[in-house]
């Protein structure tokens, strides 16, 4: 029997504690207090000063709620959520796969399908921007170039055209996804694709019928961290589209963005952005709770 | 710019750090001043001038401050500049920490009620310009400068003005088409037709598609028929779906249908127009007066762009009886924050930027008309006939604005860009958006 440490669990504790309190002190302030301090302004009419506050309650909440400008915003941060979680599950996943095969220039290929999602998203949508112009943008040269003239968009004009622009580039940026699968395909039971093989089982089967279910955990990754990090994704319509047309591609980043530059609208900006952080607060538990129920099922 | 997540921390961060150095004591914040009773700048003591601002040009700037510090050589002025857009939250949130700054450019319109309270009025300040410091300047902007801010004292002096939107043209294009220099719509949408037919390549009016875009044209186009609408409505208490409004809006509207421009340039945001006018792809360029700077020959080769010549005017007028306008505002405020220990020395820099010789160094490049009176740049700048004459028409339309450009910002890029567009693009007609506009411009989410 071995013999106990000095001090036991308690003191095992203090040392953890130690060692932590470095962290818990940064995280209390850089976090905790910027959210304190944020519901504080929240409920005031100021400015970037912060100075003549007057208390307005909840007033600014209340018309946060019931400006549908917000509300289509929020409506777009999930909408281009559920295409990005498409792109990440359908081509994100099919490409991992692909490339766990072992084909020919995997690494080259690899890096081609990740550096859209490394480059800093400024510079990536605002070149995608550019690339939707109507006379001289590379999507409609494209099209004349091969022909199509009749295919040619005022991609920024029309609600529905702009929605696929903006599908287009979020489909670009399945770097992320690629990464979560690539390193988990190889530690998935492969025994049973094996076996898959000798009995006959054709390449779609495998894909469709084992490897799929094989990585749900990694789908639920996949889906939580594209969901959260669309709340983030600022950059992304703010430089593409700029929420053209007439602001119907907006997601909350950027009406945030545009709400703090007012007189005394920094109270207004604030109340907009705990809405947002409780809403993806609500998706991170949802995030914890799937994935601790995945966990204990494999 | 940052992730959401980021600027909201960095903004608790920076709430946070202001708080606590508020706590400090005599900070040099709000309420821990020094008197402004300074020695006078020729004394022989060093002194070290914090200069932050985001205009003129950086180029420019160093040009007049590498000749203060000549004439002054006991003065060293740090230079920070900093980008327009990030520059109007950089600055409160800087001076609200207690940055000890000692003179801070104000974007005159969209700054001072934000920044007004961590600044010295100039009267406190005054002792250490010329006496006669305010005749040597154009009443306007000065008037502009004190009438903006809430409480109606005046906190800077404006470097000059700008006004929107001024029609640049390219004067070879336009003798290769074979077309005038238009004055109505009508005129420019013929021209746009033989420009086209001259040459298929080449856009015939470009102008920005960004939503804060659209306010300069509408209420340029509105100040033909209606000079003072933009006050009325932004200032006067004027209702959005006032009927001078909605026939602006549907004016606007008419620019596209008339043919004389092409709903592709919505497409270009800030600041694709510009490039694609100084590449020589386009025959006219909307644009605020601040691109004055290509009417200059010197400034269009120091800076690779390869036009012969550029000319300039106003928009074309649309309705019949009206005529060409343009927005006007005091810009580039020079102030001294409350917490600069060097007011006399920040005074001196001012008085030289705004009265003295100094005009001379940064004036040439054009972005700004000059508050400085009788100032007119000279012909090794303005070198052509097109550029004289363009110039002119635009000091003209500033000096003569029926309004005031002025802008609420969070209105403009949440509301009313978007309305303007939905107009364009055939999703709204001119009452409705009106109607929409005045919906939300009531509804108490935009102070005005």
């Amino acid at each position: 029997m071995s013999k106990k440490p000095k001090g036991g669990r308690r003191g095992q504790a203090l040392t953890a504690l130690l060692f932590l309190l470095p962290l818990l002190v940064f995280y209390g302030i850089y976090y905790l207090y910027s959210f304190v301090f944020l519901v504080k302004v929240s409920q005031q009419r100021v400015s970037l000063t912060f100075i003549n506050a007057v208390d307005v309650g909840l007033e600014n909440f209340r018309l946060v709620l019931t400006d549908p400008i917000f509300q289509t915003a929020l409506l777009n941060t999930f909408l281009l959520a559920g295409v990005a979680i498409l792109a990440g599950l359908s081509f994100g996943f099919v490409i991992s796969v692909m490339l766990a095969t072992g084909v020919r220039f995997r690494q080259t290929l690899y890096a081609i399908f990740l550096i859209p999602s490394l480059i800093p998203l400024s510079l990536f949508a605002t070149v995608f921007g550019q690339m939707l112009e109507t006379q001289d943008g590379m999507f409609n040269r494209m099209l004349r170039a091969i022909g199509l003239d009749a295919l040619q968009q005022d991609w920024l004009t029309g609600s529905g055209s702009a929605y696929v622009a903006v599908a287009i580039l979020l489909v670009y940026l399945v770097g992320l996804p690629i990464m979560y699968y690539t390193s988990d395909i190889p530690a998935a039971n492969l025994d049973l694709v094996e076996a898959a093989l000798l009995d006959g089982a054709n390449a779609w089967q495998i894909l469709r019928l084992m490897l799929f279910p094989l990585l749900r955990t990694t789908h639920i990754t996949v889906i939580l961290s594209v969901l959260l990090g669309s709340f983030r994704a600022f950059d992304v319509i703010y430089f593409s589209t700029g929420g053209a047309p007439g602001g119907r591609t907006n997601i909350v980043g950027v009406y945030i963005y545009n709400s703090t530059l007012g007189n005394d609208r920094v109270g207004y900006a604030a109340a907009a952005a705990v809405l947002v952080l409780v809403v993806a607060l609500g998706v991170s538990a949802v995030q914890m709770f799937l994935m601790r129920k995945g966990s204990d099922r494999v | 710019m940052f992730p959401f997540k980021t600027r909201v921390a960095a903004f608790g961060v920076a709430a946070a750090a202001a708080l606590s150095l508020a706590a400090c004591g005599d900070s040099g914040g709000v309420g821990g001043a020094t008197a402004a009773s300074q020695s006078p700048v020729d004394s022989a003591a060093p002194v070290t001038l914090k200069y932050w601002t985001w205009f003129p040009a950086e180029a420019s700037l160093k040009k007049v401050i590498d000749a203060y510090q000549k004439a002054h050589p006991n003065v060293t002025i740090q230079l920070t500049e900093h980008e327009a857009a990030d520059y109007q939250k950089q600055l409160p949130l800087a001076l609200n920490g207690g940055e000890a700054l000692d003179i801070v450019g104000v974007q005159v319109s969209a700054m001072t009620n934000t920044v007004n309270t961590q600044l010295r009025p100039v009267s406190e300040w005054e002792q250490y310009l010329p006496k006669d410091w305010r005749n040597q300047l154009e009443a306007k902007p000065l008037e502009q400068a004190q009438k903006i801010s809430k409480d109606g004292v005046l906190y800077d002096i404006p470097m000059g003005s700008i006004g929107s939107a001024a029609m640049y043209y390219n004067p070879a294009i336009l003798a290769k088409a074979g077309v005038e220099v238009p004055q109505t719509v009508a005129d420019l949408a013929a021209a746009a037709k033989k420009i086209k037919a001259s040459d298929a390549s080449i856009q015939p009016v470009v102008f920005a598609g960004d939503a804060w875009w659209q306010e300069e044209m509408l209420f340029t186009i509105a100040g033909q028929t209606h000079p003072t609408l933009s006050d009325d409505i932004l200032k006067g208490g004027g209702a959005w779906n006032d009927p001078a409004m909605v026939d602006a809006l549907a004016a606007y509207k008419e620019l596209f249908t008339s043919g004389a421009v092409d709903k592709a340039t919505l497409s270009l945001m800030s600041p694709r127009p510009t490039e694609v006018f100084t590449s020589g792809k386009a025959a006219f360029y909307l644009d605020g007066s601040w691109q004055n700077s290509l009417l200059s020959k010197t400034y269009r080769e120091a800076n690779k762009i390869n036009l012969a010549d550029v000319g300039a005017m106003g928009l074309p007028v649309i309705r019949s009886g009206g005529t060409q306008a343009m927005r006007a505002f005091a810009e580039g405020g020079l102030a001294i924050p409350k917490s600069s220990k060097n007011v006399a020395a920040a005074a001196d820099f001012i008085s030289y930027m705004t009265i003295g010789d100094g005009v001379a160094l940064w004036a040439p490049d054009l972005v700004l008309s000059p508050s400085k009176k009788g100032f007119a740049p000279g012909a090794d700048v303005l070198s052509s006939d097109a550029a004289q004459k363009g110039f002119a028409t635009i000091a003209g339309l500033i000096n003569n604005a029926g309004s005031n450009r002025d802008s609420n910002q969070d209105f403009l890029n949440n509301v009313e860009g978007n309305a303007i567009l939905d107009v364009l693009n055939g999703k709204k007609t001119p009452q409705e958006a009106a109607d929409e506009m005045q919906k939300q411009w009531t509804s108490g989410r935009y102070p005005h």
